[in-house]
């Protein structure tokens, strides 16, 4: 073996060396059984580097981390202190994350083959608000929806018009995606991602909802 | 269609790919907001590729303490993160970050990347039969400090060696001996 081209076998492997030294080093190759398995295995370590899988820690380390950024346990099923901060730019960045949601839902029920929801993203209608029929398949979510809407209805005299312009944009749009979702799921019951897609636009609506009657309420 | 991101080795960009890193910017929006739960379903999706990185870059003694520091200055700044790279993406360069950090007081500062050829040979020369070779994983855990960053950052997290050179205060020429030197010494421990 040839301990000159032997340092750069590495290079050559990431196509890190000049068209002449690939050339050069080819020709060796050609002729050096040594350096042809030598750089056989490197091949084959940077093949089971990249195939290395993810582990998680033995222990689970979220308590540790909630506590040090300061979410007890009951922080966790409430919402913590530093949302009721919620200032309108965060409310509106939060809307044209979820507007992405939106356009990604649409993307794939198109790509499923079913009517896309027009893309609207301001309406100068009132929104849509939930209700038990909208979703009869799921009582309990309606339940929960209803009861938000009426602790935000009680607190919405409290809050600016420019925040509740940004939650009922924000509102529009999870509706219409679950909407979307609804209708694609009616042609096919059975389609995993939908359904997922459907339960997390369905959360997304709980946990706006129940931002914006803290925000309500943590300002009387 | 695969792209290759500066930071993070292969990241599959398939529709359900795309709806999930949706989902996971919407979460972060929430949790820079002070939403708990938010920010606990990014910790749980990312906690096995953070803890890894940790892991591998340092060893495993201080790996749960590091990947928490990880999360814990993530919370803190939630606020920075835009949406313009995938969340994913922007976690693992913070970790790589705060693991850099964590260096120096972890005694694996930059004069730590002049190895010891005694060590890498002490890699290399480990038995080949089956039964007595080390896991992969481990043999990585025994090289060198400066041969074993490079080599996890270059060969397992993707990162080009301009950026190596400049993340760990090296010349991109060591970075490139070191990768081969660990390569070396890591062939040793390729399974039969």
């Amino acid at each position: 073996m040839n301990d000159q081209w032997t340092a750069r076998l590495s290079e050559y492997l990431d196509g890190e060396v000049t068209p002449a030294e690939q050339t050069a080093l080819e020709a060796h190759l050609a002729s050096c059984d040594a350096c042809r398995t030598t750089l056989e295995e490197l091949r084959r370590v940077v093949t089971n580097a990249r195939a290395l899988d993810d582990r998680p820690p033995t222990a689970d380390l979220w308590p540790s981390v909630a506590a040090r950024i300061g979410l007890s346990a009951r922080a966790k099923a409430r919402p913590a202190v530093r949302r009721v901060s919620f200032t309108v730019p965060q409310l509106a960045a939060a809307a044209v994350v979820l507007a992405l949601v939106s356009g990604g839902a649409a993307w794939l029920i198109v790509r499923r083959g079913t009517a896309p929801t027009p893309p609207v993203l301001v309406s100068e209608r009132p929104p849509a608000l939930l209700n038990a029929s909208a979703y009869p398949g799921d009582a309990r979510f309606a339940a929960q929806v209803a009861d938000l809407e009426r602790a935000v209805a009680r607190g919405r005299g409290r809050l600016d018009t420019a925040t509740v312009r940004v939650i009922e944009r924000n509102l529009r749009i999870i509706d219409r995606a679950i909407r979307g979702a609804q209708s694609a799921l009616a042609a096919d019951p059975a389609n995993s991602y939908l359904n997922l897609h459907l339960a997390q636009e369905m959360r997304r609506k709980l946990e706006l909802l129940r931002q914006a009657a803290t925000l309500a309420g943590a300002r009387s | 269609m695969e792209l290759t991101t500066p930071g993070v080795a292969t990241l599959r960009r398939d529709p359900d790919q795309r709806a999930l890193g949706d989902a996971e910017t919407a979460d972060a929006a929430l949790a820079a907001s002070g939403d708990g739960r938010a920010f606990e379903r990014l910790y749980r999706a990312h906690v096995a590729r953070v803890h890894s990185l940790v892991r591998r870059m340092v060893g495993p003694d201080h790996a749960d303490d590091i990947a928490q520091d990880v999360f814990v200055r993530a919370w803190t700044k939630l606020g920075t993160f835009r949406g313009e790279a995938a969340f994913g993406t922007w976690l693992h360069r913070l970790a790589v970050n705060v693991i850099l950090a964590r260096r120096t007081t972890l005694g694996t500062e930059r004069s730590r990347h002049v190895d010891s050829a005694d060590i890498l040979d002490d890699v290399a020369g480990r038995p080949a039969a089956p039964e007595l070779s080390m896991d992969f994983e481990e043999a990585i855990g025994r090289l060198p400090d400066g041969a074993r960053q490079v080599f996890v950052l270059h060969d397992i997290e993707g990162y080009r060696h301009e950026e190596i050179a400049d993340m760990l205060g090296i010349v991109a020429g060591t970075s490139k001996s070191q990768l081969h030197h660990a390569r070396m010494a890591l062939r040793r421990h390729l399974e039969r």
